[in-house]
């Protein structure tokens, strides 16, 4: 089968490894469906796969798990968007003045080996169950990654560009505006990129450790009360949640960028 | 190289201004005493809850767990990235799969862990295993793709067997992008094991930190991060030695290249 596709033009090549790919995923999920049915494995340990996307459908219509998604991307969104508003700044300061940055420096580097599940604890004994937990767990995990990433971005700025501005007498926020964050922004992009699979994962953990709703706490609910088909169903929609996301930051990425590959394109 | 640096006088002033502020601001406010006691008591408590035994115990079995789960993941990670990196089909047949799992959050596995192992000891390396398993899975398949072909080539003309091309061609060429998967991979496994702790635990920091949080003895509670962050920062202290001493011919490399 494959030497009738080799000599075809490389999109098809690449469809069709593609869908080997896809073809043994496939192969794998009725593996475990047939092991399942018949009980090699333990379908109350892992229930057969269409069980699961029934359950998962019925889930999805009744608006249980769409309801549930909604609470954790609420505090999610919040958590996040709070740390890009309060670290993208800071980093661009900590990043052009080298004494706020020696300030900071040392304050940051003790808080930071702080794995930041073990602020949920801190954040319960303030603000209890409520809403503002989560929201400064995620915060606070997301804080790193954006402020070290804008940080180093705004390091990393051609000292030329820097000149150029103060040449032609641009204030200081017209520099920072129209100069440093365009000139930083790839970086501070990959900040914004790496935090996003971390609020995810927090706003899980947060959930399973002290929360009554949200998508963390359906789960661990489900297994606690042995719905066991509930609960894969409520992984099921945290994958395709988790890829989601990622695929709509990859666009909305291409479109803030676009200039960005433009100019690179250009210089080569 | 780092000694050569000044010291930062500036940063440690504030940093001692901010605890400073943390002393007397909840001297100051005995209401607030509950939640925010004052460093001196957190410091009291880490001596005492360090002297008395029970913080060393639970630290010492978080750092046994943490590890099991670490090494088992660079096991597992690197030589499935290996095979995944230098075999094609391979990687095509499990891309996605990946694909699939990778983007679901890595703690959501904590319920089916729980369910297939229960609440044990087991349970806790499983799940960080799994999390911790994909950087550096990642980053191996990466570097084993990224390595010039002209090596391997290299090494297949002068009648290296598969092995030997494999020990001594791919792994080293591969390394400093598997040194980076290693790297994440341990900030993963720190947050994985103490996570499950809190989740489905009865032992360890994880456990201790919350279980202090919820009998409201917070110095404990704050005594307890201190040790986890210094933990995090040890480890990471360690991997950084490991890592220059291990890959000092590659930055040697880059050294000789740049010049």
């Amino acid at each position: 089968m494959a030497s009738r596709h080799a000599g075809a033009a490389g999109g098809i090549k690449m469809r069709w490894t593609k869908l080997r790919g896809i073809v043994f995923f496939i192969g794998l999920i009725a593996i475990w469906e047939i092991a399942s049915r018949s009980e090699l494995l333990n379908p109350l340990v892992m229930p057969a796969p269409v069980r699961i996307f029934d359950v998962f459908s019925d889930l999805v219509a009744s608006g249980q798990i769409p309801w549930q998604i909604l609470v954790s991307m609420r505090r999610a969104a919040a958590g996040y968007l709070l740390a890009a508003a309060v670290f993208i700044p800071l980093g661009i300061v900590m990043g052009l003045s080298q004494r706020i940055y020696c300030l900071f420096e040392v304050a940051v580097e003790m808080l930071r080996p702080v794995p930041p599940p073990v602020v949920i604890p801190v954040a319960m004994l303030f603000f209890g169950l409520e809403e503002e937990m989560k929201i400064f767990v995620i915060f606070f995990s997301c804080a790193w990654p954006i402020l070290l990433n804008t940080l180093d971005g705004v390091r990393s700025v051609d000292w030329v560009l820097r000149n150029t501005a103060r040449t032609f007498g641009l204030s200081r926020l017209k520099t920072i505006r129209q100069v440093i964050l365009p000139a930083a922004s790839p970086q501070i992009m990959t900040g914004l990129r790496v935090s996003l699979p971390i609020t995810l994962i927090l706003v899980v953990i947060s959930e399973m450790v002290g929360s009554t709703d949200g998508i963390g706490y359906f789960i661990l609910d489900s297994q606690r009360r042995f719905r066991v088909v509930q609960m894969y169903a409520g992984m099921l929609s945290l994958a395709i949640l988790g890829y989601t996301l990622n695929q709509l930051f990859n666009l909305l990425h291409r479109v803030l960028m676009s200039w960005h590959w433009g100019m690179m394109r250009r210089m080569e | 190289m780092s000694r050569l640096k000044q010291f930062n006088w500036s940063g440690w002033l504030f940093f001692g201004l901010l605890l400073l502020a943390w002393e007397f601001g909840a001297r100051g406010a005995p209401k607030l005493q509950l939640y925010f006691p004052p460093l001196t008591r957190v410091l009291a408590a880490l001596l005492a809850s360090a002297q008395s035994g029970p913080l060393i115990g639970q630290l010492m079995i978080t750092v046994g767990r943490f590890l099991e789960g670490y090494l088992l993941s660079v096991a597992i990670g690197v030589m499935l990235g290996v095979v995944l990196g230098y075999f094609r089909l391979a990687h095509e047949l499990l891309e996605t799969l990946i694909e699939f799992l990778r983007p679901m959050p890595s703690v959501a596995i904590i319920p089916v862990a729980i369910l297939m192992l229960g609440i044990s000891d087991s349970m806790i390396v499983a799940v960080t295993v799994y999390a911790t398993v994909w950087p550096i899975l990642i980053n191996t398949i990466d570097g084993v793709r990224h390595i010039e072909q002209v090596l391997v080539q290299t090494g297949r003309s002068f009648g290296l067997s598969k092995a030997r091309i494999l020990w001594q061609v791919i792994l080293p060429a591969a390394s400093p992008y598997i040194v980076t998967g290693l790297r994440i991979g341990l900030s993963i496994a720190l947050i994985l094991v103490t996570t499950a702790e809190m989740v489905a635990g009865s032992k360890g920091l994880g456990f201790f930190i919350l279980d202090e949080e919820r009998s409201m003895n917070s110095g404990n509670m704050y005594a307890g991060i201190i040790v986890v962050a210094a933990l995090g920062y040890g480890l990471n202290r360690l991997f950084l030695t490991v890592e220059a001493r291990v890959l000092k011919w590659h930055h040697g490399m880059l050294a000789r290249q740049a010049a």
